[in-house]
């Protein structure tokens, strides 16, 4: 066998005293594609950013064409021919296609210092550069009139022009229709024939056996295996990526079952907004926790969004105890009794320069500042009141900025944000997104803890072991409608992944 | 304990320190500066400043910035000195107020409703009011006193608002810190000050929180305004004349002063301590330049320079910079001559 291309052996990372990578080693031949699975928080992204020179590996080799190279910036990793496309492209929408491929180096005109743009030499090198993979699209067409799948292919041509020679996609069909897709990996072929070695990361496991030689699958920062594409089935895959142990995981499930559930808190009725969801009409009990699970960009984000008041929704209405709710801001979702922990705790969760008491009492000034004036004895007896409760762990005590929280505690304080203010419905998003597995399962015992206590609870997931671990009753939704209910001893893996792919309970 | 706390306290160190040395060195330099006499004198000046800097430090401490309140200022005076006769002087006075209040309500509606940049909203305001002082003045300044004998007593009590004393203190002063008093409490233990931490510091998450970020961020403007129509009755009242010129580029000095006391212009940071160690500096600084016989052009570049260094060591501060990338990036050391290849994702070379 060949020197391969690229070969990542025994990387080591941690973050923290957390190890995110833990002896994770992949290789890359020229003109092949490896797929690269795993679940949130697996360490995929860790490993593309040590490969991009966004971090710096702690331990283990990088190694191109069989010699070693050190990568401290992004910088360093383009020198190799590195070239990372994104789900978001960056590119200038009003300039035409040519004038993306080469901006920067658009060629001149001879004579007139150079200050003069040779407008039909520029049209024929971008002319060359997208025959190199057979794509046909106009290159004086503006960017911005490009479907999405053009301008990705367009970022991959550039990539090309700019003389790749590995190619890392992350999840770059997440916003494509199926035609869309097969017009992608067209070019990914093409690219292929022409010696760029492509890594590429996905959740959706039908397109990695359709465009994938070879499959790494990582799991909580371990390298699980890799396998040849031929030698793997769906379910052998599945397993890999969740690999928990069967019995642990029944065990939770008849705790989970025996939960009494109650009268309904929060209903949904025909909520739909365009572009985003249709006809949503759903039911959560008090002491129940909802699992919706939706493969990226599914709408479930924007339903829970809507029923929060944070995005209108166009026709519907939502039921707080049986009681119609108008929401037009978080504040009036506040009001009804409703709390949402967003995607991304950092931006849109918590105050990050301000400290764990202040974020955990941020919802409940009405009870803490009667008249506007805080009390601080029953500011701090409340702080420590949840601190303990959910087990909030951090260096300084109560007025450590939440900045210096792990991602487990930052979620934490946004939950007892929450649950401070009393609330009887909790929408969640992504709850463990970049959280570490103790953090993880402290979270679920919690949530399982809260249901229990009567709150009503509808969790956003994109984590399919998630949704199979903390939830009562499933429902999967697919471009904006619900395409099944499942209850929680009927759901499977194969099942929930089915319908969440538009195949049909 | 916790970091943020710890460069709390250094940076309200060095602006003590930075205190002492203008103050040392004045006092050597300039025989009239360490005289009572003048010390009251500069208090008195800096009370316009101080007290306008109190509002401006919880508006940008919420996220917020007024270039308006030198411009306001001038029009709440004119509005005083144009009307004194056909209202009477106080409720000339209370109109005042009203105007300036409106005026940062309207900046504030503009911000947060219409969702205008702050810079751009207070900037056009600041045009518009200084406009309107010189369109109702017909651009001269208007003497403020009882000319034709028949306000006596009004005019008696509106000259306390400038000239009289409270506790044997000058009354602006008092004021001034009566309020830097009260903005102290109001940021420390109430939900408003509370909300302006949080705005600033993540006005999404604050929203997402259930905060009425909207309203808070009206007050704030609302208020703003407010202390523009306030030091305007006092100055009126202390020159007896409003001059559509008055104040001009005083926000300058304001958030000079505001934000060498630590407020950063992102929001979410600062207290009101380093604004008045800030506002001493600036002023005892301006105040011996004067003194000096030094320009107001002179004093103008120092004031810059002021400004753009607090700004600088904030940046600085806040981003940890790793000096010797930024000194490659930047191309002042060897081995950044090879021109960079183009970043795949930002495409420009």
């Amino acid at each position: 066998m060949n020197t391969p291309l690229l070969e990542m052996q025994h990387i080591q990372k941690s973050f923290y005293g957390v190890k995110v990578l833990d002896d994770v080693s992949i290789d890359l031949a020229a003109g092949e594609t490896l797929a690269l699975l795993g679940e949130n928080g697996a360490g995929k992204s860790t490993l593309i950013k040590i490969l991009n020179g966004d971090y710096l590996r702690d331990d283990g080799e990088v190694l191109i064409d069989g010699k070693p190279v050190h990568f401290s910036e992004p910088r360093d990793a383009e020198a190799h021919g590195i070239r990372m496309i994104y789900q978001e492209l960056h590119y200038a929408p009003e300039l035409s296609v040519a004038e993306n491929l080469l901006l920067g180096r658009l060629p001149r005109r001879p004579g007139a210092l150079g200050w003069i743009v040779d407008w039909n030499l520029t049209r024929k090198q971008a002319q060359d550069a997208l025959a190199l993979l057979n794509v046909q699209i106009d290159p004086m067409t503006k960017m911005r009139d490009l479907s999405v799948v053009e301008r990705e292919i367009i970022e991959i041509v550039k990539a090309l022009s700019r003389h790749a020679r590995i190619i890392v996609m992350d999840e770059p069909t997440a916003a494509l229709t199926p035609p869309e897709v097969q017009q992608l990996f067209q070019i990914i072929r093409n690219l292929r024939e022409r010696g760029v070695g492509i890594i590429y990361i996905s959740h959706r496991l039908d397109e990695v056996f359709q465009i994938a030689q070879r499959v790494t699958v990582l799991r909580d920062g371990k390298h699980v295996g890799t396998r040849a594409i031929a030698d793997v089935t769906h379910k052998a895959l599945v397993h890999m990526m969740v690999g928990r142990e069967i019995e642990e995981r029944t065990q939770v499930r008849q705790e989970l079952a025996a939960v009494q559930t109650g009268a309904p808190v929060l209903e949904v009725r025909n909520l739909s907004k365009r572009g985003a969801f249709e006809d949503i009409s759903l039911k959560v009990a008090a002491g129940e926790i909802v699992g919706l699970f939706g493969l990226l960009g599914a709408g479930h984000n924007n339903l829970t969004q809507a029923i929060f008041g944070i995005e209108r929704a166009e026709r519907g209405t939502i039921y707080i105890n049986g009681n119609a709710v108008e929401v037009r801001s978080p504040r009036d979702g506040k009001r009804a009794g409703i709390g949402f922990v967003p995607l991304d705790r950092k931006i849109n969760g918590l105050v990050l320069g301000m400290s764990v008491r202040k974020n955990i009492t941020l919802s409940n000034w009405r009870v803490l500042a009667p008249m506007g004036v805080f009390w601080h004895g029953q500011e701090m007896q409340h702080t420590r009141h949840w601190v303990d409760q959910l087990g909030i762990r951090m260096a300084g005590g109560i007025e450590t900025h939440t900045r210096y929280l792990s991602g487990g505690n930052q979620q934490k304080v946004v939950l007892s944000r929450w649950l401070e203010a009393n609330v009887r419905v909790l929408l969640l998003n992504e709850p463990t997104w970049g959280v570490d597995v103790g953090a993880r399962s402290d979270i679920y015992d919690q949530l399982e803890a809260l249901a229990a206590q009567g709150l009503a609870i509808l969790m956003v997931s994109s984590d399919i072991d998630e949704v199979l671990t903390v939830s009562h009753r499933i429902l999967t939704i697919y471009k904006g409608r619900l395409t099944g209910e499942f209850m929680q001893a009927q759901a499977t893996q194969e099942k929930l992944l089915q319908a969440a792919a538009g195949g049909g309970a | 304990m916790n970091t943020m706390r710890v460069s709390g306290i250094s940076e309200i160190m060095s602006l003590v320190i930075m205190l002492v040395i203008i103050i040392v060195f004045m006092g050597q330099a300039s025989p009239v500066f360490m005289t009572t006499r003048n010390l009251e004198n500069m208090l008195l000046d800096i009370s316009t400043v101080g007290i306008l800097a109190v509002f401006t430090t919880l508006l940008m401490i919420g996220g917020g910035l007024d270039l308006s309140i030198g411009a306001t200022l001038a029009l709440c005076g004119v509005v005083i000195g144009a009307l004194q006769t056909t209202l009477g002087i106080l409720p000339a006075a209370g109109l005042a107020l009203v105007v300036g209040a409106l005026v940062g309500l309207l900046n504030g509606f503009l911000v947060t409703y219409v969702g205008i940049n702050p810079l751009i909203t207070t900037l056009g305001m600041l045009s518009i009011a200084r406009g309107l002082a010189f369109v109702f003045s017909d651009g001269l300044t208007i003497p403020v006193f009882d000319n034709d004998g028949t306000q006596q007593a009004a005019y008696d009590v509106f000259t306390q608002f400038g000239e009289g004393q409270v506790l044997g203190i000058a009354t602006p002063v008092f004021v001034m810190l009566l309020l830097f008093g009260i903005g102290l409490l109001i940021l420390q233990f109430t939900a408003y000050g509370r909300a302006m931490y949080a705005m600033g510091g993540n006005a999404q998450a604050s929203h997402l929180a259930g905060l009425a970020v909207r309203r808070y961020r009206m007050i704030a403007y609302t208020l703003s305004g407010l202390s523009a129509g306030l030091t305007a009755v006092m100055l009126t009242s202390r020159l007896y004349a409003a001059d559509p010129r008055a104040a001009m580029g005083i926000e300058l000095t304001v958030i000079t002063s505001v934000v060498l006391g630590g407020i950063s212009l992102a929001g979410g940071k600062g207290t009101l301590i380093g604004t008045a160690l800030g506002v001493l500096v600036l002023s005892t600084l301006l105040n011996g330049m004067k003194l000096l016989s030094t320009s107001t052009d002179a004093q103008n570049i120092a004031q810059g320079i002021v400004l753009l260094l607090a700004v600088g060591l904030d940046q600085l501060r806040t981003r940890n910079i790793n000096w010797s990338k930024w000194l490659r990036g930047s191309r002042l050391l060897p081995g950044a001559a090879t021109p960079s290849k183009a970043s795949a994702s930002s495409g420009s070379d």
